[in-house]
């Protein structure tokens, strides 16, 4: 700043020459999209989140139930002192981030390492079955992650809930220790067992657009594989590992489902649920400041992560020549892995899916003979004794009408979130070292920390009114495309800044001195090139809104709610297989939305 | 740099816009209500007469009502009420207590008036947020006056009452296997109470309200049972709090909702069965699933259940406030129970209607050793009762 400064003093004279640069500066296409952006995030990103600190000064109405001083709409520390300082901070507090940050810590070890093997394995060995891995790897991430807590306890139940015990027990006769049911070391392995497709997804791109040739001129100067692989292969792709790691991470700290599931019969709990609790018994105020907490360690996170990669020289991968992939043969090796690599695919992808769909078709639940078989919770007619009168659900003309809207959520989030995110990704890697797109960078992540049910609650306090120009926009379906977009920005954006990291400048120089306008270069160059990464990125937001409950529950209305918020209905009733039936339900558009996304993409394109 | 502050300042004077503007949501009855309220015949205009005919052809012209419940068996007598009153539709839409209320505050906020009828437990917040702030507001049917006894009437006509309860595991026990509620403190109860988390459901903050509000009951049934004086443990206010402390330190099983208290217990085939407290209604789940065999307490002392109240309102400046008069008509049902009520009327719910006979088989409420809070005391008291529990989380 101050090197600036001084610049400028020396330059007061030349008041044209500044007036040039500043042209100069603007006219830059990266610049210009950058304010566009940024104006784009301060409206979504920015301005909920100085509300949410904003509310935490001030006196709510619902703090007239805690203290006989409360004058809701004046400024008070009170929420502060309630959660950092009173006899609840170490229950509200302390021990559920430390509990937090130790699953976070756990998952993202487990899935990035489960991720990178098989990203290498499919992108870059003679594995067999390599499109068959790729396909199944990216399957537990589409199954609601509840589902793979659910296999858990049917598995390694013990007597401590009650009911029946797991079929580890019944098999072996040993009592599984509670540690072993419950608690942090189950939520680690099932969320692990769900989250490491981030990985696997973004490496496995970045492995592919990396020229193997790199590595082979390593192997012809005569360095050994583990030093290709250290010193090549490992820094090509280091962005791509730091960015799953960042977003598996920080996925964690949020998750609320599972370490609930898991977690709370032996009180393990973690910031998630406090923060639910908090916003769904209306006191919202001390729930956004453990919100806060969240943020705070996500960006100190973040922060290390700029530090490592972004100043690190970055790695042109896609240049203007030809392209070679060549694998490794695994020869003999490939009897061990193959064998744990089907293992990983059955517990995260097969079994889930195979309980979620048994469930559906049970008569009554946890009857293992076929006569208990039916399928009248798909198929059945509506006002028969089954059910109490209930249609199946794809006769159920109201859950039709809901699924429908919500592919058309999830379709247009997608699609909107994919083009942010291209966008961000070109003038984050456009303008490496200018400070405005490294704040879009860090700003485009923050919704990411906000957990959902917060984030919300946010949307619901800021846009239930008109503001300036802006219309109320709460019950249009407009206000979820947003909230979904602007939550799942570090997804797109993240996918975005990957593949523009490998695209080399030469490609769009080259085409602007053939005397390309930025538009054409854009058009036909960047894009081209940056769909297959953005295509993952796409697929991930297509998936995260199919499923998303908490982000979206407090802002649905009867006209557009979604599939995951009508699961509720039946749980209440008792009827856990309408209820599966809807995730699977979930479960099957999201796999016919990423073939077709994959099918579009893939015109043109080698193996 | 200049030019890159000067963009981040402009960004802040649009934002803190939007920020602050959201400050005041507080709203009294303005003159848009008043001339509803006069139009819709509600609060202080409301007719001294039920007349079901007129209200119908008012109704058919508004030709639809929405209603947000808090129980999925809203389908049930929307489909019965569409058969009774042809030409008005119902759209009945559930979720939970709290999210009705969250809704009805932004969608007044909104002025984007959609429901009509809001049917909802929580009563504390659906008064303090809603109702004494002008969002909703209270009708009893004329011609309910008189068999529904006043203090169903007001604030909020209640609809019925619902019991939640202790339930044990029938299979492996002949008879209830505890008689007190300090015996759930006792060390051979350690690890087997399955309690519903108060953090995820919203009622059982008003369920353990009931206990503490009862605290001197609680006191004596402690001297009955131990044969001394209660001994609070550092700094808890009553045996209210002591009781949830203590089956908290006995390591009680936290759950997230009715229906898994309900498996813990009922499922069958389990050596040690533990005991819970939990929804009356999900005696329901054991047509559902055979494996289930339990059955609630009657002589737990000093009671064996809570009850809490479901009410219904009108939104403010609903839409079709005709319909909605209509349906909170038929909802209420007749002297024998009636289509409208028809889905509530099972065991565990109570009618608050005097002429309505209870369930075959079970005792009027009157008879029944249950406890509520008082909507008061949930306002004042819940949040702390909530932080007490888990500030015990250890």
């Amino acid at each position: 700043m101050i090197k600036e400064k001084s610049a400028g003093i020396k330059n007061t004279g030349s008041l044209r020459a500044k007036a040039g640069r500043v042209r100069n500066y603007l006219r830059q296409p990266h610049v210009i999209m950058s304010i566009l952006l940024l104006l784009i995030l301060t409206f979504l990103v920015i301005i909920p989140i100085l509300k949410m600190f904003y509310t935490t000064f001030v006196w709510q109405l619902e703090d007239t139930r805690l203290s006989r001083a409360a004058e809701p709409g004046r400024f008070t520390l009170f929420h502060w002192k309630r959660v950092f300082a009173s006899v609840l901070s170490d229950t509200m507090l302390w021990t559920p981030l430390k509990n937090s940050i130790l699953t976070g810590l756990g998952v993202s070890f487990f899935a990035l390492l489960i991720g990178i093997f098989l990203a290498w394995l499919v992108a870059r060995s003679d594995i067999p079955f390599r499109k068959l891995i790729a396909a199944a790897a990216v399957i537990p991430y589409m199954v609601p992650s509840y589902i793979h807590a659910l296999s858990w306890l049917t598995l390694f139940k013990n007597e401590r809930v009650g009911g029946v015990s797991g079929i580890f027990q019944y098999l072996t006769g040993i009592i599984p220790p509670d540690w072993v049911s419950y608690g942090i070391f189950p939520i680690i392995i099932t969320l692990s067992l769900h989250y490491f497709p981030y990985s696997f997804l973004l490496v496995s791109a970045a492995l592919t657009s990396i020229d193997s040739r790199l590595e082979e001129s390593g192997e012809i100067l005569g360095a050994t594989r583990g030093y290709i692989l250290r010193r090549i292969t490992l820094p090509l792709v280091m962005p791509a590992i730091l960015s799953s790691f960042i977003l598996t991470f920080s996925r964690t700290l949020g998750v609320f489902g599972t370490p609930y599931f898991l977690g709370s019969p032996v009180r393990f709990f973690t910031l998630p649920t406090q923060i639910y609790s908090s916003i769904n018994n209306r006191n919202s105020a001390s729930g956004f400041i453990l919100a806060f907490v969240l943020i705070g360690i996500s960006s100190i996170i973040i922060y290390i992560n700029q530090k490592t990669v972004g100043e690190r020289k970055s790695f042109v991968t896609i240049g203007g020549k030809g392209f070679v992939v060549s694998r490794t043969p695994l020869g003999k090796y490939k009897y061990y892995i193959l064998p744990v690599v089907f293992f990983i695919i059955l517990v995260s992808a097969v079994l889930p899916i195979l309980l979620l769909t048994f469930e559906t078709i049970s008569l009554y639940p946890g009857n293992y003979s076929l006569k208990n078989l039916t399928p009248l919770f798909w198929f059945g007619k509506g006002g028969t004794t089954f059910a109490e009168g209930e249609a199946g659900i794809l006769r159920n003309p109201a859950i039709l009408r809901t699924a429908w809207n919500s592919i058309r959520l999830a379709v247009i989030s997608s699609i909107f979130a994919g083009f942010l995110g291209i966008f961000i990704g070109y003038a984050v890697v456009k303008g490496r070292k200018e400070r405005l797109p490294k704040l879009l960078e860090q700003i485009s992540f923050l919704p990411y920390l906000v957990p959902g049910i917060a984030f919300g609650a946010l949307y619901l306090a800021l846009f239930t009114q008109r503001i300036g120009p802006i219309p109320a926009l709460y019950g249009t379906f407009t206000l979820l495309v947003l909230i979904n977009a602007a939550k799942e920005l570090p997804f797109s954006s993240r996918a975005g800044v990957t593949s523009m990291l490998q695209i080399g400048a030469e490609l769009e120089e080259a085409s602007e001195i053939a005397g390309a306008r930025w538009g054409k270069r854009f058009r036909k160059i960047i894009l081209p090139l940056s769909i297959k990464s953005a295509v993952s990125g796409f697929i991930l937001v297509f998936i995260t809104v199919m499923r998303e409950l908490a982000l979206v529950i407090l802002l649905v209305t009867p006209k557009t709610r979604t599939l995951t918020t009508m699961t509720f209905r039946y749980q209440e009733q008792g009827y856990a297989q309408f209820s599966s039936a809807i995730s699977l339900l979930v479960v099957i558009i999201i796999f016919a939305g990423s073939y077709i996304a994959k099918t579009i993409t893939k015109t043109g394109e080698k193996d | 740099m200049k030019k890159f502050f000067l963009v981040i300042l402009c960004l802040a004077v649009v934002s803190s816009v939007f920020i602050f503007a959201g400050g005041g949501k507080e709203k009294t009855v303005d003159e848009a209500s008043i001339a509803w309220l006069k139009e819709a015949k509600l609060g202080k205009y409301v007719e001294n007469s039920f007349d079901e005919k007129a209200l119908y052809e008012a109704a058919k012209l508004e030709g639809s009502v929405n209603i947000y419940s808090y129980s999925s068996r809203v389908f049930k007598f929307g489909e019965t009420f569409e058969k009774k009153y042809p030409g008005i539709k119902v759209n009945g839409f559930d979720m939970d207590s709290g999210e009705i209320v969250t809704k009805i505050s932004a969608e007044q906020t909104a002025q984007n008036f959609v429901a009509d009828v809001i049917f909802l437990k929580d009563v504390a917040v659906a008064y303090n947020v809603l109702v004494d702030k002008g969002l909703a507001h209270n009708y009893v049917p004329a011609d309910l006056k008189k068999v529904v006894p006043k203090e169903y009437q007001e604030p909020m006509f209640v609809h019925h009452t619902s019991i939640q309860g202790f339930v044990y595991n029938t299979e492996k026990n002949k008879k209830e296997p505890f008689n007190s509620l300090w015996d759930l403190t006792k060390p051979e109860w350690k690890g087997k109470v399955v309690l519903p988390d108060p953090q995820k459901l919203s009622e059982f903050i008003e369920i353990y309200s009931g206990i503490v509000e009862n605290a001197d009951s609680l006191a004596k049934e402690y001297e009955k049972v131990f044969k001394e004086k209660i001994k609070l443990s550092a700094g808890i206010k009553n045996a209210g709090y002591e009781w949830l402390y203590r089956v908290l330190k006995n390591d009680a099983i936290i759950v997230g909702s009715t229906n898994d208290v309900s498996k813990a217990v009922g499922l069958s085939q389990q050596d040690v069965p533990p005991v819970g407290l939990t929804a009356y209604s999900r005696i329901r789940d054991m047509e559902k699933d055979p494996n289930l065999k339990f059955a609630f307490t009657e002589n737990t002392t000093p009671v064996s259940g809570f009850s809490l109240n479901v009410v219904q309102l009108i939104v403010n400046r609903a839409p079709h406030p005709n319909a909605a008069k209509l349906l909170i008509h038929y909802m209420l049902g007749d002297e024998k129970g009636g289509e409208g009520y028809e889905p509530y009327y099972v065991a565990g719910n109570f009618s608050v209607r005097t002429d309505v006979p209870p369930i075959k088989g079970l005792k009027p409420i009157t008879e029944m050793k249950v406890w509520s809070a008082s909507p008061e005391f949930v306002w004042y008291e819940g949040q702390q009762v909530l932080d007490f529990w888990t500030s015990n989380l250890k």
